[in-house]
């Protein structure tokens, strides 16, 4: 041991953590800064799809970006999008968590239950909603249609005013229970005096919810709103399935958009500059977040 | 015949039952949701990932008859490939089902293994273009639908200059001159070059429910106009019965939207592109055809804007449309045994629009209006592949005069050779009228030696007929955009496609 030491460069001793991070740092390089700063470059390229010829011009298919009506439609498709599929998930996650917050018998299997959505693959969601608004069968469309909020004529996935939705029902379905174990975890965690001497002063439940496990929840509600926000801005899975970004453009959000100019069009050069926008977004977005919230890690 | 309500879903349930239970195959319990006109936008969409409609019979072709000489040459030829591995990806077309079925004959005879990956058609193009963007040479074979010919004119090798370049794997009597004309035209050819072999051949001709108009007292429509009189009034009569006057393929985004919207505006005198290569479909002709679209668009189920053609087929299939301007291979399935249909259908020739078609060279890009839109496809072998010699021999094979009259006797589609026309196994089926039918064919062969519609050939195709022409239509036929004004669409879809067109230097 003491030998192996005398003659190996300090750097590559046990002591030093360039072998410990090596790995990991090598496989962040690989599969996440490469593909990012490749697309970079690929974006500036002018494709000539007839040709397929890439010309170096950098600003080409940015300006078509800035100038390009879909990207504006889907920025504010993805925006209403994660916005309220965030806003409905914080909320019954919230809600959800504080009805299973008791340490009464059953409580824990309920708890356990709430991860099963998690395990099923967003495609497979996807086309479990698909069956559910089918307008011939679907339990979601028919229930709809019997209490008149809907008709047959308007399938839900195929109007523009439903379809966004029909996509976001499924989404919250899937994610919500994420919400519910992170605030469960923080409803846990938070110390019991101050609800002790806040009941023994006369408050209500309500009175304790807002003025003590909210202000002191909110670094996690702030966690967990960063994460699944992060996530969905990057939403496709859903929209690919359920309305491959239909009818029109009613549910094409940015990471759709991209895709379609991608496999569709083989636009590769302008679809590497919609997702480095989508990436400039969600780190737009988030570093204000962090900020206003001053969210520490 | 049409499903009451309750009878539906009591279908549905005892299929789904049946299913769960283990006594129904996947397979039919899908047919089964189909046939209850289940899923017309979820299966469509979703889970059956668009495939085209096939509900063909292997064992009508499950007899080996691939000639002594044929057989001999694979053996001989196919021995220094032995052991290899040749893959092509394809669209779940009918002749692809089969082809995968009988794949084992060739491998038997060559030692020559060969992967088929099936899957949707816009990730066939997805694929292929990856493949060809690398240079990969993942696939031997490409599958190529006609709207990609030219996109890909670049990546495949002529088959015509490889066989006669290469005598030592020509297979005896492979007679390229067998092949349907029209069909290499429309098909295969760019700038003279053959790019594959006609494989697959779905094209427009007229579909009617002849009990639903005897019913009504309506003579067999011949023209537009009588068409859409017929639609409105079933539509209106049948209203109870859930019945439409005819459905459509609306999806919108997708590819099928785009072939409906084409034979419309070709129908009323219009076409995709003028001479001077502008896109054109927002003439006074073009927007009459889109106006007429819209129309029919009311007066057919609503899950038709969710719809391609699996759905499409789905809605003939559960007695939901009395009347349909599609693809010719739909009409194999509706007359299959369990058919809730079986032998309602009948076909006629393609209709006719109340213009004049535009003539050829008042078109652009090769395109060629006309009142059967066809949808054909071919194989075509990879410039990039490794195993271009096995590739080689297993193309003849699949595009043989044997395999391919087999293929139809299995799946009743269309077939690309003249000779399958005039085989007596062929013509023995014309009278049946339930599974393995082809009492359609002799329709399907006027229509393509008379009235073939082909789209432009341009390289960037592919992509504007799935992207920039679907989305604004559905965004006009859902109501997201325009107002319903179908000339403000087709001024936006000028617009777009006439700087895709710029921008690849094609204008």
């Amino acid at each position: 041991m003491t030998s192996r030491r005398t003659w190996l460069p300090n750097w590559l001793t046990s002591e030093h953590p360039l072998p410990w991070l090596f790995p990991v740092t090598s496989l962040l390089l690989v599969f996440g800064l490469y593909p990012v700063l490749y697309s970079l470059w690929l974006s500036f390229f002018k494709r000539n799809p007839a040709t397929r010829i890439e010309k170096f011009e950098p600003s080409w298919n940015w300006s078509k970006l800035l100038a390009d009506d879909r990207v504006w439609d889907a920025v504010q498709v993805t925006f209403t999008y994660a916005g309220i599929a965030l806003f409905l998930q914080l909320a019954l996650g919230m809600a959800i968590a504080l009805l299973l917050d008791s340490d009464k018998r059953g409580f824990g299997v309920l708890r356990a239950l709430m991860t099963l959505p998690l395990v099923v693959p967003p495609a497979v969601t996807g086309m479990m909603f698909l069956l559910m608004y089918d307008s011939s069968f679907g339990v979601i469309s028919n229930s709809l249609y019997a209490l008149n909020i809907l008709s047959p004529e308007n399938p839900i996935l195929g109007t523009g005013s439903t379809a966004l939705w029909g996509v976001i029902v499924a989404d919250v379905w899937q994610w919500t229970p994420f919400m519910v174990l992170i605030m469960l975890a923080g409803l846990r965690a938070l110390p019991r005096e101050p609800f002790e001497a806040a009941s023994i002063d006369g408050a209500s439940s309500f009175q304790s919810f807002i003025f003590l496990t909210l202000p002191m929840m909110s670094k996690i509600i702030a966690l967990a709103v960063l994460i699944r926000g992060i996530d969905l801005f990057r939403i496709y899975d859903y929209v690919k399935v359920m309305t491959d970004s239909g009818p029109g453009t009613a549910t094409e959000t940015l990471t759709a958009y991209a895709g379609t100019v991608y496999f569709k069009s083989a636009n590769f050069p302008y679809a590497s500059a919609v997702a480095l926008a989508t990436l400039l977004l969600v780190l737009v977005t988030s570093t204000i977040f962090i900020k206003l919230f001053k969210v520490r890690f | 015949m049409s499903f009451k309500g309750h009878q539906k879903q009591n279908f549905i349930i005892d299929s789904a039952n049946a299913f769960t239970a283990g006594r129904m195959s996947k397979r039919d319990f899908l047919k089964n949701l189909g046939v209850a006109g289940v899923g017309i936008s979820a299966y469509s969409a979703g889970l059956l990932g668009t495939s085209r409609p096939f509900f063909g019979n292997v064992a009508h072709a499950a007899e080996n008859t691939t000639p002594q000489e044929v057989a001999d040459f694979l053996r001989d030829a196919g021995k220094p490939f032995a052991g290899t591995t040749i893959r092509y990806t394809s669209e779940a077309t009918p002749p692809t089902n089969i082809l995968n079925e009988l794949k084992g004959e060739f491998t038997e005879l060559t030692g020559i293994n060969v992967e088929i990956e099936i899957v949707p058609l816009e990730q066939v193009l997805a694929k292929a273009t990856q493949d060809v963007q690398g240079q990969l040479g993942t696939y031997d074979i490409y599958y190529l639908d006609q709207a990609w010919t030219s996109t890909f004119s670049f990546d495949t090798i002529d088959p015509v200059e490889y066989y006669n370049s290469n005598p030592d794997l020509a297979m005896p009597g492979f007679d390229f001159d067998d092949f349907s004309q029209p069909l290499v035209e429309g098909i295969c050819l760019y700038n003279d070059k053959w790019i594959g072999l006609p494989f697959d051949i779905p094209i427009f001709t007229f579909m009617y429910r002849k009990d639903i108009l005897e019913k009504h007292g309506i003579e067999i429509p011949r023209t537009y106009d009588e068409f859409t009189a017929a639609v409105e009034l079933i539509s209106a009569e049948e209203a109870e019965n859930n019945i439409y006057g005819t459905g459509l393929q609306a999806k919108s985004g997708h590819y099928s939207l785009e072939c409906d919207w084409s034979q419309a505006v070709w129908g009323h005198g219009g076409s995709i592109f003028g001479a001077d290569k502008n896109f054109s479909g927002n003439d006074a002709e073009g927007v009459a055809g889109l106006e007429w679209y819209m129309n029919l668009l009311e007066n057919s189920p609503a899950a038709s804007v969710t719809s391609t053609w699996d759905g499409q087929w789905q809605m003939g299939a559960s007695g939901q449309i009395a009347m349909c301007q599609s693809w010719a291979e739909f009409f194999p399935g509706w007359n299959a045994d369990d058919s809730q249909v079986k032998g309602l259908w009948e076909m006629a020739k393609p209709l006719e629009g109340p213009a004049t078609l535009r003539s050829r060279d008042a078109v652009g890009f090769g395109e060629i209006p006309n009142w059967g839109h066809q949808g054909g496809s071919s194989i075509a072998l990879s410039r990039y592949s490794k195993n271009q010699d096995a590739a080689w021999l297993f193309l003849q094979w699949a595009c043989s005069k044997d395999i391919m009259t087999r293929c139809t006797l299995a799946g009743g589609f269309a077939p690309m050779r003249n000779s399958s026309y005039v085989d007596p196994r062929i013509l023995a089926r014309k009278d049946l009228e339930g599974s393995g039918t082809t009492r359609h064919l002799d329709t399907v062969k006027w229509t393509i030696d008379n009235a073939m519609a082909s789209e432009p050939d341009l390289p960037i195709w592919a992509g504007v007929a799935n992207n920039e022409i679907p989305t604004e239509l559905g965004k006009l036929l859902t109501g997201q955009d325009y107002d319903g004004n179908a000339q403000k669409c087709m001024d936006q879809i000028a617009k777009l496609v006439d700087a895709v067109v710029d921008e690849a230097d094609l204008g």
